[in-house]
Protein backbone atom coordinates (compact mmCIF):
# COMPACT_ATOMS: atom_id res chain seq x y z
CA UNK A 1 0.00 0.00 0.00
CA UNK A 2 1.84 3.42 -1.33
CA UNK A 3 0.61 7.32 -0.44
CA UNK A 4 1.59 9.63 -3.35
CA UNK A 5 1.16 13.11 -2.46
CA UNK A 6 1.20 15.56 -5.29
CA UNK A 7 2.15 19.10 -4.62
CA UNK A 8 -0.15 21.56 -6.96
CA UNK A 9 -3.30 20.80 -9.44
CA UNK A 10 -2.25 22.66 -12.63
CA UNK A 11 -1.86 20.69 -15.95
CA UNK A 12 0.91 19.08 -14.39
CA UNK A 13 -0.39 17.78 -11.07
CA UNK A 14 -3.90 17.12 -12.21
CA UNK A 15 -2.27 15.18 -15.04
CA UNK A 16 -0.38 12.92 -12.38
CA UNK A 17 -2.92 12.83 -10.18
CA UNK A 18 -5.36 11.54 -12.99
CA UNK A 19 -3.23 8.98 -13.76
CA UNK A 20 -1.90 7.62 -10.69
CA UNK A 21 -5.66 7.06 -9.68
CA UNK A 22 -6.38 5.29 -12.96
CA UNK A 23 -3.57 2.58 -12.83
CA UNK A 24 -3.43 2.41 -9.65
CA UNK A 25 -5.75 0.04 -7.52
CA UNK A 26 -8.08 1.61 -4.35
CA UNK A 27 -5.47 0.32 -1.75
CA UNK A 28 -3.23 2.75 -3.11
CA UNK A 29 -4.00 6.38 -2.06
CA UNK A 30 -3.68 9.62 -3.90
CA UNK A 31 -3.26 12.74 -2.56
CA UNK A 32 -3.49 16.40 -3.81
CA UNK A 33 -2.12 19.39 -2.38
CA UNK A 34 -3.12 22.80 -3.78
CA UNK A 35 -4.20 26.42 -2.42
CA UNK A 36 -6.10 26.50 -5.63
CA UNK A 37 -9.72 25.14 -5.48
CA UNK A 38 -10.13 25.09 -9.06
CA UNK A 39 -8.57 24.03 -12.24
CA UNK A 40 -7.89 26.05 -15.03
CA UNK A 41 -6.98 25.78 -18.74
CA UNK A 42 -4.51 28.52 -18.64
CA UNK A 43 -3.75 28.44 -22.30
CA UNK A 44 -7.62 29.86 -22.71
CA UNK A 45 -7.00 32.60 -20.33
CA UNK A 46 -6.13 34.63 -23.52
CA UNK A 47 -9.41 34.56 -24.51
CA UNK A 48 -10.64 35.73 -21.08
CA UNK A 49 -8.47 38.71 -20.80
CA UNK A 50 -10.28 39.85 -24.35
CA UNK A 51 -13.59 39.25 -23.10
CA UNK A 52 -14.37 36.11 -25.72
CA UNK A 53 -14.82 33.74 -22.52
CA UNK A 54 -16.08 34.25 -19.55
CA UNK A 55 -14.12 32.68 -16.42
CA UNK A 56 -16.10 30.16 -15.26
CA UNK A 57 -15.85 28.23 -19.45
CA UNK A 58 -11.95 27.49 -18.95
CA UNK A 59 -11.97 26.12 -15.04
CA UNK A 60 -14.11 23.46 -12.92
CA UNK A 61 -14.06 23.26 -9.04
CA UNK A 62 -11.45 20.31 -8.32
CA UNK A 63 -12.69 18.84 -5.17
CA UNK A 64 -16.24 17.30 -6.16
CA UNK A 65 -14.37 15.81 -8.87
CA UNK A 66 -11.41 14.24 -6.71
CA UNK A 67 -14.29 13.03 -4.56
CA UNK A 68 -15.80 10.89 -7.12
CA UNK A 69 -12.87 9.71 -8.50
CA UNK A 70 -11.04 8.60 -4.76
CA UNK A 71 -8.23 11.18 -5.07
CA UNK A 72 -6.96 12.87 -1.61
CA UNK A 73 -7.25 16.40 -1.78
CA UNK A 74 -6.19 19.19 0.91
CA UNK A 75 -6.86 22.66 0.32
CA UNK A 76 -3.14 23.91 1.58
CA UNK A 77 0.26 25.58 0.24
CA UNK A 78 3.71 23.72 1.11
CA UNK A 79 5.65 24.62 3.52
CA UNK A 80 8.80 23.14 3.82
CA UNK A 81 10.05 19.19 2.62
CA UNK A 82 11.01 16.87 5.56
CA UNK A 83 12.18 13.67 3.29
CA UNK A 84 13.47 11.61 5.69
CA UNK A 85 10.80 12.80 8.22
CA UNK A 86 12.01 14.11 11.91
CA UNK A 87 12.82 12.54 15.63
CA UNK A 88 8.55 12.13 15.58
CA UNK A 89 7.64 11.14 12.47
CA UNK A 90 9.85 8.32 10.75
CA UNK A 91 8.23 8.77 7.38
CA UNK A 92 8.89 11.63 4.86
CA UNK A 93 6.12 14.23 5.00
CA UNK A 94 5.87 17.54 3.72
CA UNK A 95 4.85 20.23 5.61
CA UNK A 96 1.42 21.90 4.27
CA UNK A 97 -0.31 25.24 5.52
CA UNK A 98 -4.30 25.22 4.82
CA UNK A 99 -5.59 28.29 3.04
CA UNK A 100 -9.33 27.76 3.08
CA UNK A 101 -12.14 26.42 5.58
CA UNK A 102 -12.05 25.56 9.42
CA UNK A 103 -8.83 24.60 8.92
CA UNK A 104 -7.07 27.60 7.47
CA UNK A 105 -3.49 29.28 8.85
CA UNK A 106 -3.37 25.06 10.52
CA UNK A 107 -0.73 22.68 9.56
CA UNK A 108 -0.38 19.39 9.05
CA UNK A 109 2.54 16.59 8.56
CA UNK A 110 1.42 15.21 5.29
CA UNK A 111 3.24 11.94 5.10
CA UNK A 112 4.04 10.23 1.62
CA UNK A 113 5.72 7.35 0.05
CA UNK A 114 6.44 9.14 -3.26
CA UNK A 115 6.10 12.91 -4.08
CA UNK A 116 5.33 14.43 -6.50
CA UNK A 117 6.31 18.38 -6.59
CA UNK A 118 4.34 20.13 -9.44
CA UNK A 119 4.60 23.46 -7.69
CA UNK A 120 5.00 25.29 -11.21
CA UNK A 121 6.34 28.46 -11.15
CA UNK A 122 5.83 31.73 -8.40
CA UNK A 123 4.91 34.70 -10.70
CA UNK A 124 7.44 36.93 -9.10
CA UNK A 125 5.27 40.19 -9.84
CA UNK A 126 7.95 41.98 -7.22
CA UNK A 127 10.77 41.22 -9.24
CA UNK A 128 10.08 44.33 -11.18
CA UNK A 129 9.39 47.64 -8.75
CA UNK A 130 6.00 48.63 -9.52
CA UNK A 131 4.45 45.70 -11.56
CA UNK A 132 1.55 44.16 -10.06
CA UNK A 133 -1.85 43.20 -11.90
CA UNK A 134 -3.75 46.18 -12.37
CA UNK A 135 -1.78 48.35 -10.47
CA UNK A 136 -0.70 50.94 -12.58
CA UNK A 137 -3.06 50.05 -15.34
CA UNK A 138 -0.56 47.03 -16.18
CA UNK A 139 -2.03 43.57 -15.89
CA UNK A 140 -1.63 40.01 -16.42
CA UNK A 141 -3.23 37.22 -17.83
CA UNK A 142 -1.33 34.13 -16.13
CA UNK A 143 -4.24 33.37 -14.15
CA UNK A 144 -7.84 33.66 -14.81
CA UNK A 145 -8.49 36.33 -12.45
CA UNK A 146 -5.71 38.16 -13.81
CA UNK A 147 -7.18 37.60 -16.72
CA UNK A 148 -10.67 39.18 -15.96
CA UNK A 149 -9.27 41.74 -14.63
CA UNK A 150 -7.29 42.82 -17.81
CA UNK A 151 -10.42 42.43 -19.76
CA UNK A 152 -12.20 44.98 -17.30
CA UNK A 153 -9.00 46.99 -18.01
CA UNK A 154 -8.87 46.96 -21.60
CA UNK A 155 -12.75 47.40 -22.25
CA UNK A 156 -12.37 50.93 -20.23
CA UNK A 157 -9.71 51.53 -22.54
CA UNK A 158 -12.03 50.60 -25.47
CA UNK A 159 -14.80 52.64 -24.51
CA UNK A 160 -12.40 55.84 -24.01
CA UNK A 161 -11.11 55.60 -28.11
CA UNK A 162 -14.70 55.29 -28.77
CA UNK A 163 -15.02 58.55 -27.67
CA UNK A 164 -12.01 59.86 -29.65
CA UNK A 165 -8.86 59.01 -27.48
CA UNK A 166 -6.02 58.12 -28.84
CA UNK A 167 -4.07 55.06 -26.81
CA UNK A 168 -1.12 53.46 -26.43
CA UNK A 169 -0.82 49.49 -26.08
CA UNK A 170 2.00 47.61 -24.16
CA UNK A 171 1.92 43.74 -24.70
CA UNK A 172 4.77 41.35 -23.54
CA UNK A 173 7.46 40.78 -20.96
CA UNK A 174 8.04 42.46 -17.62
CA UNK A 175 11.46 41.52 -16.61
CA UNK A 176 15.17 40.97 -18.21
CA UNK A 177 14.77 37.04 -17.14
CA UNK A 178 10.64 36.56 -18.23
CA UNK A 179 9.90 33.40 -19.95
CA UNK A 180 6.45 32.63 -21.60
CA UNK A 181 6.36 35.30 -24.49
CA UNK A 182 4.69 32.71 -26.57
CA UNK A 183 1.04 34.07 -23.88
CA UNK A 184 2.21 37.62 -24.63
CA UNK A 185 2.29 37.18 -28.52
CA UNK A 186 -1.04 35.52 -28.68
CA UNK A 187 -2.27 38.45 -26.55
CA UNK A 188 -0.70 41.26 -28.36
CA UNK A 189 -3.20 39.54 -31.78
CA UNK A 190 -6.08 38.80 -29.60
CA UNK A 191 -6.16 42.96 -28.44
CA UNK A 192 -5.10 44.05 -32.12
CA UNK A 193 -8.38 41.85 -33.91
CA UNK A 194 -10.61 43.24 -30.83
CA UNK A 195 -9.57 46.62 -31.50
CA UNK A 196 -10.62 45.90 -35.28
CA UNK A 197 -13.73 44.00 -34.47
CA UNK A 198 -15.16 46.92 -32.09
CA UNK A 199 -13.98 49.47 -35.28
CA UNK A 200 -10.72 51.71 -32.54
CA UNK A 201 -7.97 49.70 -34.51
CA UNK A 202 -6.65 53.11 -36.06
CA UNK A 203 -7.06 55.28 -32.82
CA UNK A 204 -4.33 52.71 -30.88
CA UNK A 205 -0.60 52.56 -31.23
CA UNK A 206 0.02 49.05 -30.26
CA UNK A 207 4.25 48.04 -29.75
CA UNK A 208 5.45 44.85 -28.47
CA UNK A 209 8.11 45.24 -25.56
CA UNK A 210 10.23 41.74 -24.75
CA UNK A 211 13.20 40.24 -23.56
CA UNK A 212 13.98 38.72 -26.77
CA UNK A 213 17.17 39.06 -28.87
CA UNK A 214 14.83 38.61 -31.67
CA UNK A 215 11.23 38.10 -32.11
CA UNK A 216 10.11 34.55 -32.51
CA UNK A 217 13.09 33.42 -29.88
CA UNK A 218 10.12 32.23 -27.24
CA UNK A 219 13.04 31.48 -24.99
CA UNK A 220 13.75 28.44 -27.64
CA UNK A 221 16.82 30.33 -29.64
CA UNK A 222 14.22 30.96 -32.11
CA UNK A 223 13.73 27.91 -34.80
CA UNK A 224 13.95 27.17 -38.59
CA UNK A 225 10.69 25.92 -39.55
CA UNK A 226 9.01 25.11 -42.69
CA UNK A 227 5.91 27.40 -43.47
CA UNK A 228 3.99 25.99 -46.89
CA UNK A 229 6.90 25.48 -49.62
CA UNK A 230 9.36 28.10 -47.84
CA UNK A 231 11.70 27.64 -45.32
CA UNK A 232 12.05 30.40 -42.88
CA UNK A 233 13.23 31.34 -39.39
CA UNK A 234 10.90 32.46 -36.68
CA UNK A 235 11.93 35.98 -36.21
CA UNK A 236 10.82 36.39 -40.19
CA UNK A 237 7.93 34.62 -39.54
CA UNK A 238 6.72 37.02 -36.70
CA UNK A 239 8.17 40.03 -38.61
CA UNK A 240 6.05 39.44 -40.97
CA UNK A 241 2.67 38.73 -38.94
CA UNK A 242 3.81 42.09 -36.90
CA UNK A 243 4.04 44.15 -39.49
CA UNK A 244 0.85 42.59 -41.34
CA UNK A 245 -1.27 43.69 -38.15
CA UNK A 246 0.96 47.28 -37.75
CA UNK A 247 2.36 46.67 -34.72
CA UNK A 248 5.69 47.75 -33.57
CA UNK A 249 8.55 46.21 -31.63
CA UNK A 250 10.84 46.58 -29.08
CA UNK A 251 13.26 43.59 -28.28
CA UNK A 252 16.51 43.17 -25.82
CA UNK A 253 14.88 45.07 -23.79
CA UNK A 254 14.66 44.64 -19.49
CA UNK A 255 11.45 46.37 -18.03
CA UNK A 256 12.57 47.23 -14.36
CA UNK A 257 10.24 49.50 -13.34
CA UNK A 258 6.46 50.07 -14.14
CA UNK A 259 4.69 53.44 -13.14
CA UNK A 260 1.05 54.74 -14.30
CA UNK A 261 1.23 54.72 -17.70
CA UNK A 262 4.97 54.56 -17.96
CA UNK A 263 7.84 51.79 -18.41
CA UNK A 264 11.20 52.20 -17.59
CA UNK A 265 13.47 49.63 -19.52
CA UNK A 266 17.35 49.09 -20.31
CA UNK A 267 18.35 47.60 -23.72
CA UNK A 268 20.96 45.47 -24.67
CA UNK A 269 23.07 48.76 -25.94
CA UNK A 270 22.86 49.98 -22.09
CA UNK A 271 20.69 52.50 -22.67
CA UNK A 272 17.83 53.40 -20.54
CA UNK A 273 14.52 54.31 -21.95
CA UNK A 274 10.62 55.00 -20.98
CA UNK A 275 7.79 53.99 -22.54
CA UNK A 276 4.38 55.49 -22.21
CA UNK A 277 1.00 53.10 -22.48
CA UNK A 278 -2.93 53.44 -21.59
CA UNK A 279 -2.81 49.49 -21.33
CA UNK A 280 -0.05 47.48 -20.99
CA UNK A 281 0.05 43.13 -20.10
CA UNK A 282 3.20 42.09 -19.13
CA UNK A 283 4.70 38.79 -18.18
CA UNK A 284 6.47 38.60 -14.78
CA UNK A 285 9.55 36.56 -14.15
CA UNK A 286 9.00 33.15 -12.98
CA UNK A 287 11.20 31.99 -9.70
CA UNK A 288 10.81 29.21 -7.74
CA UNK A 289 8.75 29.20 -4.32
CA UNK A 290 11.31 29.74 -1.83
CA UNK A 291 10.84 25.78 -0.55
CA UNK A 292 13.05 24.94 2.46
CA UNK A 293 13.96 21.14 3.06
CA UNK A 294 15.00 19.68 6.32
CA UNK A 295 16.98 15.95 7.58
CA UNK A 296 15.65 14.29 10.19
CA UNK A 297 17.62 16.41 12.68
CA UNK A 298 16.16 19.18 11.34
CA UNK A 299 19.14 20.22 9.63
CA UNK A 300 18.70 22.88 6.44
CA UNK A 301 18.96 20.37 3.11
CA UNK A 302 17.56 22.62 0.96
CA UNK A 303 20.42 22.46 -1.34
CA UNK A 304 19.72 19.03 -2.02
CA UNK A 305 16.62 19.45 -2.93
CA UNK A 306 16.33 22.95 -4.98
CA UNK A 307 18.22 25.10 -6.83
CA UNK A 308 15.49 28.08 -7.33
CA UNK A 309 13.03 25.19 -8.79
CA UNK A 310 13.82 21.50 -7.99
CA UNK A 311 16.90 19.54 -8.56
CA UNK A 312 15.99 16.39 -10.88
CA UNK A 313 18.26 14.04 -12.91
CA UNK A 314 20.16 16.92 -15.01
CA UNK A 315 23.61 17.86 -15.71
CA UNK A 316 24.28 20.46 -13.73
CA UNK A 317 27.88 21.44 -14.44
CA UNK A 318 28.66 25.03 -14.67
CA UNK A 319 29.47 25.33 -18.23
CA UNK A 320 29.90 27.93 -20.76
CA UNK A 321 26.65 27.96 -23.45
CA UNK A 322 28.31 27.13 -25.94
CA UNK A 323 29.22 23.29 -24.45
CA UNK A 324 26.04 22.98 -23.35
CA UNK A 325 24.47 19.71 -24.72
CA UNK A 326 20.84 18.23 -25.00
CA UNK A 327 21.92 15.48 -22.93
CA UNK A 328 22.18 17.84 -20.14
CA UNK A 329 18.18 17.78 -19.86
CA UNK A 330 16.43 15.56 -17.32
CA UNK A 331 14.43 12.22 -18.40
CA UNK A 332 12.70 10.84 -15.51
CA UNK A 333 12.66 14.28 -13.25
CA UNK A 334 13.51 12.09 -10.24
CA UNK A 335 15.47 13.92 -7.61
CA UNK A 336 18.98 11.87 -7.21
CA UNK A 337 19.36 12.69 -3.53
CA UNK A 338 15.81 11.37 -2.48
CA UNK A 339 14.65 8.90 -5.19
CA UNK A 340 11.50 8.97 -4.07
CA UNK A 341 10.86 12.66 -5.08
CA UNK A 342 10.11 13.95 -8.26
CA UNK A 343 9.30 17.53 -9.81
CA UNK A 344 8.00 16.82 -13.79
CA UNK A 345 6.47 20.09 -15.68
CA UNK A 346 7.49 23.73 -14.36
CA UNK A 347 8.76 22.69 -11.01
CA UNK A 348 12.23 21.18 -11.61
CA UNK A 349 15.13 23.08 -12.31
CA UNK A 350 16.44 23.36 -15.96
CA UNK A 351 20.58 22.64 -16.27
CA UNK A 352 20.64 25.82 -18.52
CA UNK A 353 19.06 28.38 -20.32
CA UNK A 354 18.24 27.03 -23.82
CA UNK A 355 18.58 31.33 -25.23
CA UNK A 356 21.58 32.62 -26.15
CA UNK A 357 22.11 33.98 -22.53
CA UNK A 358 23.06 37.95 -23.39
CA UNK A 359 24.40 41.08 -20.92
CA UNK A 360 23.86 44.67 -21.44
CA UNK A 361 26.35 46.96 -21.53
CA UNK A 362 25.58 47.54 -17.94
CA UNK A 363 25.74 44.22 -17.49
CA UNK A 364 22.11 43.40 -16.63
CA UNK A 365 21.64 39.68 -18.35
CA UNK A 366 18.94 40.19 -20.83
CA UNK A 367 17.63 37.02 -21.82
CA UNK A 368 14.33 34.62 -21.44
CA UNK A 369 14.40 31.73 -19.21
CA UNK A 370 13.76 28.46 -20.64
CA UNK A 371 10.09 27.47 -21.32
CA UNK A 372 8.40 24.84 -20.05
CA UNK A 373 4.53 24.91 -21.72
CA UNK A 374 1.78 22.66 -20.63
CA UNK A 375 2.48 19.73 -23.40
CA UNK A 376 5.33 19.38 -21.78
CA UNK A 377 4.17 19.98 -18.07
CA UNK A 378 1.42 17.03 -19.43
CA UNK A 379 4.05 14.50 -21.03
CA UNK A 380 6.36 14.53 -17.85
CA UNK A 381 3.86 14.42 -15.41
CA UNK A 382 2.38 11.17 -17.05
CA UNK A 383 5.50 9.54 -17.24
CA UNK A 384 6.60 10.42 -14.06
CA UNK A 385 3.10 8.98 -13.14
CA UNK A 386 3.99 5.51 -15.04
CA UNK A 387 7.68 5.39 -13.09
CA UNK A 388 5.96 5.37 -9.13
CA UNK A 389 3.11 2.64 -11.01
CA UNK A 390 6.26 0.95 -12.02
CA UNK A 391 8.16 0.79 -8.83
CA UNK A 392 4.84 -0.03 -6.68
CA UNK A 393 4.17 -3.15 -9.03
CA UNK A 394 8.33 -3.94 -8.00
CA UNK A 395 9.95 -2.73 -11.09
CA UNK A 396 13.84 -1.12 -10.16
CA UNK A 397 14.38 1.04 -12.75
CA UNK A 398 12.49 3.65 -14.36
CA UNK A 399 11.86 2.55 -17.83
CA UNK A 400 9.56 5.76 -19.27
CA UNK A 401 11.76 8.77 -19.98
CA UNK A 402 11.26 12.00 -21.49
CA UNK A 403 13.61 14.03 -22.56
CA UNK A 404 12.92 17.54 -23.55
CA UNK A 405 15.45 17.38 -25.99
CA UNK A 406 13.41 14.57 -27.10
CA UNK A 407 10.27 15.44 -27.53
CA UNK A 408 8.42 17.66 -29.93
CA UNK A 409 5.63 19.98 -28.62
CA UNK A 410 2.88 22.45 -30.57
CA UNK A 411 2.20 26.02 -29.58
CA UNK A 412 -1.05 26.69 -31.00
CA UNK A 413 -1.52 30.20 -30.31
CA UNK A 414 -3.83 32.75 -31.06
CA UNK A 415 -3.96 35.14 -33.36
CA UNK A 416 -7.67 36.08 -33.05
CA UNK A 417 -11.56 35.00 -31.94
CA UNK A 418 -14.14 33.76 -34.20
CA UNK A 419 -15.04 31.07 -35.94
CA UNK A 420 -14.84 33.12 -38.81
CA UNK A 421 -12.91 35.72 -38.27
CA UNK A 422 -10.36 33.98 -36.08
CA UNK A 423 -6.82 33.50 -36.55
CA UNK A 424 -4.15 30.90 -35.25
CA UNK A 425 -0.48 30.87 -35.53
CA UNK A 426 0.43 27.00 -35.26
CA UNK A 427 3.97 26.37 -34.63
CA UNK A 428 5.45 22.67 -33.96
CA UNK A 429 9.14 22.11 -33.08
CA UNK A 430 11.11 18.97 -32.76
CA UNK A 431 12.73 18.53 -30.39
CA UNK A 432 11.76 21.19 -27.80
CA UNK A 433 15.75 21.74 -26.72
CA UNK A 434 17.93 22.06 -29.92
CA UNK A 435 20.22 18.92 -30.43
CA UNK A 436 22.70 20.58 -32.46
CA UNK A 437 24.36 17.03 -32.65
CA UNK A 438 22.01 14.86 -34.79
CA UNK A 439 20.25 18.25 -36.87
CA UNK A 440 23.29 20.63 -37.31
CA UNK A 441 22.33 21.65 -40.31
CA UNK A 442 18.45 23.00 -39.45
CA UNK A 443 19.65 24.85 -35.52
CA UNK A 444 19.23 21.69 -34.09
CA UNK A 445 15.63 21.35 -35.13
CA UNK A 446 14.27 18.29 -37.51
CA UNK A 447 12.19 20.63 -39.94
CA UNK A 448 9.77 18.36 -40.71
CA UNK A 449 8.31 18.36 -37.36
CA UNK A 450 9.58 22.01 -36.91
CA UNK A 451 6.50 24.07 -39.01
CA UNK A 452 4.67 26.89 -38.77
CA UNK A 453 1.41 27.79 -40.48
CA UNK A 454 -1.26 30.57 -39.78
CA UNK A 455 -5.16 30.82 -40.58
CA UNK A 456 -8.13 30.18 -39.37
CA UNK A 457 -7.96 26.34 -39.04
CA UNK A 458 -5.54 27.55 -35.94
CA UNK A 459 -8.46 29.05 -34.44
CA UNK A 460 -10.71 25.93 -34.65
CA UNK A 461 -7.62 24.05 -33.42
CA UNK A 462 -6.84 25.87 -30.25
CA UNK A 463 -10.87 26.00 -30.28
CA UNK A 464 -10.81 21.95 -30.10
CA UNK A 465 -7.63 21.68 -27.89
CA UNK A 466 -9.46 23.53 -25.02
CA UNK A 467 -12.73 21.42 -25.16
CA UNK A 468 -10.79 18.44 -25.61
CA UNK A 469 -8.32 19.16 -22.75
CA UNK A 470 -11.00 20.40 -20.37
CA UNK A 471 -13.01 17.06 -20.96
CA UNK A 472 -9.85 15.09 -20.21
CA UNK A 473 -9.58 17.24 -16.75
CA UNK A 474 -12.71 16.51 -16.06
CA UNK A 475 -11.77 12.57 -16.51
CA UNK A 476 -14.78 12.32 -18.33
CA UNK A 477 -15.32 8.05 -20.40
CA UNK A 478 -11.96 7.21 -22.01
CA UNK A 479 -10.25 10.36 -21.03
CA UNK A 480 -6.98 9.21 -21.21
CA UNK A 481 -7.03 8.12 -25.36
CA UNK A 482 -6.60 12.02 -25.54
CA UNK A 483 -2.61 12.35 -25.62
CA UNK A 484 -1.01 14.62 -23.53
CA UNK B 1 0.68 49.06 -41.46
CA UNK B 2 2.44 47.11 -44.17
CA UNK B 3 0.88 45.00 -46.58
CA UNK B 4 3.54 41.60 -45.68
CA UNK B 5 0.67 39.10 -46.35
CA UNK B 6 -0.64 39.21 -50.21
CA UNK B 7 -4.35 39.00 -50.86
CA UNK B 8 -3.97 35.39 -52.47
CA UNK B 9 -2.39 34.41 -49.37
CA UNK B 10 -4.74 35.62 -46.82
CA UNK B 11 -8.13 34.48 -48.82
CA UNK B 12 -6.66 31.18 -48.74
CA UNK B 13 -5.56 31.52 -44.51
CA UNK B 14 -9.17 33.02 -44.06
CA UNK B 15 -11.10 30.71 -46.36
CA UNK B 16 -13.76 27.95 -43.99
CA UNK B 17 -13.24 25.58 -46.84
CA UNK B 18 -9.68 25.55 -47.50
CA UNK B 19 -9.37 25.97 -43.92
CA UNK B 20 -11.72 22.95 -43.29
CA UNK B 21 -8.99 20.95 -44.76
CA UNK B 22 -5.95 22.88 -43.72
CA UNK B 23 -7.66 22.36 -39.97
CA UNK B 24 -7.41 18.29 -40.59
CA UNK B 25 -4.22 18.08 -41.93
CA UNK B 26 -2.70 19.88 -39.32
CA UNK B 27 -4.80 18.47 -36.50
CA UNK B 28 -3.03 14.65 -37.94
CA UNK B 29 0.40 16.50 -38.40
CA UNK B 30 0.23 17.66 -34.43
CA UNK B 31 -1.15 14.72 -33.71
CA UNK B 32 2.13 12.65 -34.94
CA UNK B 33 4.77 15.66 -33.90
CA UNK B 34 3.40 15.76 -30.35
CA UNK B 35 1.89 11.71 -30.03
CA UNK B 36 4.82 10.25 -31.97
CA UNK B 37 7.16 9.49 -28.85
CA UNK B 38 9.33 10.74 -26.51
CA UNK B 39 12.38 9.23 -24.71
CA UNK B 40 15.84 9.55 -23.54
CA UNK B 41 18.81 11.23 -24.92
CA UNK B 42 21.63 9.56 -23.26
CA UNK B 43 23.28 6.51 -24.14
CA UNK B 44 22.86 3.42 -22.13
CA UNK B 45 26.06 2.79 -20.06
Amino acid sequence: MAKIVILGAGISGHVAASHLRRKLSKQHEVVVVSPNSNYQWIPSNIWVGIGRMKAEQILFPLEPLYKKKNIGFKQAKAVSFHPEGDKEVTKPYVMVEYVKGEDKNTFEKVTYDFLINATGPKLAFDMTEGLEPGKNKAYSVCTYGHAEHAWHGLKELIEEVKKGKKAKILIGTGHAKSTCQGAAFEYILNVEQELRRHDVREMVEITWIANEYQLGDFGMDGMLLSYGSNIMRSNEMIEMIFEDRGINWIIGAAVNKIEDGLAHYETLDGEYKTETYDFAMLIPAFSGHGFKAYDKEDKDITEKLFKGFMIVDADYTPRPYEEWTVQDWPETYQNPSYKNIFAPGIAFAPPHAISKPRVSKNGTSISPAPPRTGMPSGITAKLVAENIVDIINGKKTLNHKGSMGNMGAACIASAGFGMTKGSGVSITTYPIVPDYVKYPDTQGRKLGKTFGEIGLAGHWLKLTLHYAFIYKAKMKPFWWLIPE
Amino acid sequence: MTQRISKTKRFIMMNPIIQFFKYIYLSIKILIVVAGGHGGTRKKV
